[in-house]
């Protein structure tokens, strides 16, 4: 019997997923319950289990290709079953047309059926040239009656193809794996094929002026959710940074005291942790910094959910500390290190990398006194936390040595003006310079 | 060699046809009457002096009476060549043509061979629906008759020469405005396609078409006065850039299918023009045999330019919005580019 892979719906907010990579090849023996595909979400990479055991017989959906969720990728069955035809891979897939196509209508203007916009509209002689020649009618631009392909547009392509020079198979693959464009490329002799000798060639020339050495690296799934997203939010949101100095010698002193009342079996909570608990508390004085946006609208969150950016090998991930403003120091604490211990090791789930309404990014660690961070999409903002440092200050009234950090709030100026994000941050400010202000009610006692 | 009209090139055939078998004869009405033109279109005009009225017979006006007489006389072993005035006229004597003459020989199994010439002017010429019709499409669709259509002097002698002895019956479609343009009975507006015509004896293959202009752009099959329409507009759109083969199949039946295809093969486009009504015309058929068997070698939509779907008109106003002209034809192989 044979058995439909389908993209299991992952998220309440995704209609598709990318197709990462097919784990079996069409003929491989699969167990249900052994990773088949990886797909990317808008949280994670994740493996998909097979749903059955069998042979993986046919793929319908190629890799680094769209798929909406719930739509059948793939089919097992047993050897010698007769699987139901369906759309099946293209051989090669066609690119897109070099002009655009009709689309709600075709030639004489009918309009046409929704499964039809596409279809390409060619005369019987243009079609058998293209196919004597090897031409994708897609490429070609239509100049012929009704807006159809005839064989003088099929011949002009032709035309130009010769004009453009040939590349051998090898030639291209040697000049994408360095990543070389190869209009750049010149053929030995005018009208030749571009051959590999020709590729290295013009490589040789790049290198004589390029620094020496370097390694070109495919990008990892991860690695390109997150140069997606940040490409994504930067077009999106208009980010503004605010940057202020705090004085965090109070905060300091605090943790020094705490850490010294805790025993072996205590988890000892780190700045972060403190940053957590203070953000989020203010965070739900300030609706307007605690939300997610689609584009069109601004959704207030009454939950405070604090994602935490994580270095990890795979790159940077962002596990979420839920309804942090209702947990204590301790529990902040033992959460966050088991989040981080999983975003460590590959473990961490969509759900636990899902659902934050603002992000805290911490590079003090890493030496870093100020940054503009960049948003976390949906979110509207983003707080960057540098080191803590000794340095010289002025504190009531007399210069002494404090300890001193800067925050940096980033916001979407679509959404939050200046003043109110300023607002946010100085509340913010007010509880690391005045920690025991935590034992009020922040509500009441905080303007 | 001498230059010919159709109707003297036609003349000459008869008379040629005569002299060589003496089972051929003219029947028709005033065809040989002193003093009359020599049938409607002078095509027997002198041929009673030479031949006797006996060769050259007279009917009452009764088309039933020529057509019973003529399949008659063609079964019992004669080869009658019988003239309607007006092509119009074929419908008076259908019955024994599709019936009777068309069927015969395969009824009989072969025994019986009628062979019979019918000869029928067609053609608008400010005459009106029952005096100027095309009626071409009507025979082409009766199995076992075979039908020709010269639009050249050498071509009509050289046809009709074939048809008189072919075994079976065979329509010979003239058009009025093709006899030529002088003469008591030239028709208002008619052409002088007049031609080159040799003394000596010779015969045009019934079933081979002719090129009659050579191009690389477009094909345009016409018939009869269309050919020349087709020609003047292969003129105009030379000028343009597109250059025009013009096809005469001059026999219609059997079509020389294979001249057709090879040069939509070649140009990728199709043209047909007739003066006859377009649906379930002869332009249909032939754009359904290219469709079937060079849809490949297409590289725009087959266009017909035929009468619309009425009778051709009276008024020479109307007339002219119906007959397929240069204009028109122009206009529909542009609409291929």
């Amino acid at each position: 019997m044979a058995v439909d892979i389908t993209i299991p719906p992952l998220s309440q907010t995704m209609d598709t997923v990318i197709l990462v990579q097919w784990l079996k090849a069409v003929g491989d023996e699969v167990v249900n319950g052994e990773p088949l595909f990886v797909i990317e979400t808008d949280k994670a990479n994740l493996d998909v289990e097979s749903p059955a055991t069998g042979i993986l017989r046919r793929i319908i959906a190629e890799p680094g290709t769209e798929v909406k969720v719930r739509s059948k990728i793939g089919v097992i069955a047993s050897p010698d079953e007769i699987i139901p035809q369906g759309p099946g891979p293209k051989p090669t897939p066609e690119p897109k047309a070099a002009q655009p196509l009709p689309t709600a209508t075709g030639p004489g203007g009918q309009p046409l059926p929704p499964e039809q916009r596409n279809r390409i509209f060619a005369s019987p002689r243009a079609r058998r040239l293209a196919q004597q020649e090897e031409v994708l009618l897609a490429e070609v631009t239509a100049t012929g009656p009704q807006q159809m392909i005839v064989e003088q547009d099929v011949r002009a392509y032709l035309e130009a193809r010769r004009a453009a020079p040939e590349v051998t198979p090898v030639a291209r693959r040697v000049a994408e794996a360095v990543g070389l464009n190869l209009t750049t490329v010149v053929p030995a002799r005018p009208g030749a094929r571009i051959t590999r000798a020709d590729v290295e060639a013009a490589l040789a020339k790049r290198e004589a002026v390029a620094p020496a050495g370097i390694q070109w690296v495919d990008l990892s799934p991860t690695r390109r959710t997150i140069a997606r997203r940040m490409a994504e939010s930067q077009q999106a949101a208009a980010e503004v940074t605010l940057t202020r100095e705090v004085d965090a010698t109070e905060l300091v002193h605090l943790r020094e005291r705490i850490l010294e009342e805790l025993s072996e079996r205590d988890r000892r909570p780190a700045y972060n942790d403190f940053l957590v608990s203070i953000v989020a508390r203010q965070l739900k004085q300030h609706p307007y910094v605690n939300a997610t946006t689609n584009g069109e609208r601004i959704g207030l969150s009454e939950e405070v959910h604090v994602a935490v950016a994580v270095d990890t090998e795979r790159g940077l991930v962002t596990p979420v500390v839920r309804n942090a403003d209702q947990k204590g120091l301790l529990q902040l604490a033992q959460e966050r290190a088991e989040l981080v211990r999983r975003a460590l090791d590959g473990s961490i789930t969509p759900e636990e990398l899902g659902g934050g309404t603002f992000t805290i990014t911490n590079l003090g660690t890493l030496g870093v006194d100020a940054f503009t961070p960049i948003i976390n999409p949906p979110q509207v903002a983003i707080l960057g936390v540098g080191r803590i440092r000794s340095a010289p200050a002025v504190h009531k009234e007399e210069l002494c040595v404090r300890q001193l950090m800067y925050l940096s709030l980033t916001f979407n100026h679509r959404f939050i003006d200046g003043a109110p994000a300023a607002r946010f941050l100085a509340d913010v400010v007010r509880l690391i310079e005045k920690p025991h202000l935590l034992w009020l009610d922040v509500s009441q006692s905080i303007p | 060699m001498a230059k010919m009209t159709i109707a003297e090139a036609l003349r000459q055939a008869l008379r040629e046809e005569m002299r060589r078998d003496e089972r051929v004869f003219c029947i028709g009405e005033d065809i040989g009457i002193e003093g009359g033109f020599g049938g409607a279109f002078t095509v027997t005009l002198g041929l009673s002096e030479e031949f006797g009225h006996d060769r050259i017979l007279d009917t009452p006006i009764s088309e039933i009476a020529i057509a019973g007489v003529a399949i008659g006389a063609a079964m019992a072993g004669m080869r009658p060549i019988a003239d309607v005035q007006y092509g119009d006229f074929l419908f008076c004597m259908m019955d024994q043509l599709a019936n009777q003459a068309a069927k015969m020989r395969y009824m009989s199994g072969g025994q019986v061979a009628v062979p019979l010439v019918m000869r029928a002017p067609v053609g608008a010429t400010a005459r009106g629906p029952q005096h100027a019709q095309s009626l071409e499409a009507f025979f082409t669709h009766i199995p076992g008759l075979k039908v020709v259509a010269p639009a050249t002097a050498y071509d009509a002698k050289g046809l009709l020469k074939s048809a008189v002895r072919d075994d079976n019956p065979v329509i010979v479609f003239e058009h009025k405005l093709l006899y030529g343009s002088k003469g008591p009975r030239s028709e208002r507006g008619a052409l002088s396609p007049i031609g080159e015509v040799p003394e000596e004896e010779y015969l045009v293959p019934i079933g081979e078409g002719i090129v009659r202009r050579e191009g690389k752009d477009v094909t345009i099959v016409a018939k009869l006065l269309t050919v020349y329409r087709a020609l003047a507009a292969a003129e105009v759109l030379a000028r343009q850039g597109i250059e025009v083969e013009v096809i005469d199949p001059r026999t219609l039946v059997p079509l020389d299918k294979e001249l057709i295809l090879a040069s939509v093969r070649k140009t990728g486009r199709l043209v047909i023009v007739e003066e006859d009504n377009l649906t379930g015309g002869w332009a249909a058929e032939i754009a359904a045999i290219v469709a079937d068997e060079a849809f490949m070698w297409l590289d725009a939509p087959i266009k017909r330019v035929s009468a619309p779907d009425v009778p051709p008109p009276f008024a020479p106003v109307l007339e002219r919005e119906y007959v397929p002209d240069e204009e028109k034809i122009v206009a529909a192989v542009l609409s291929l580019f």
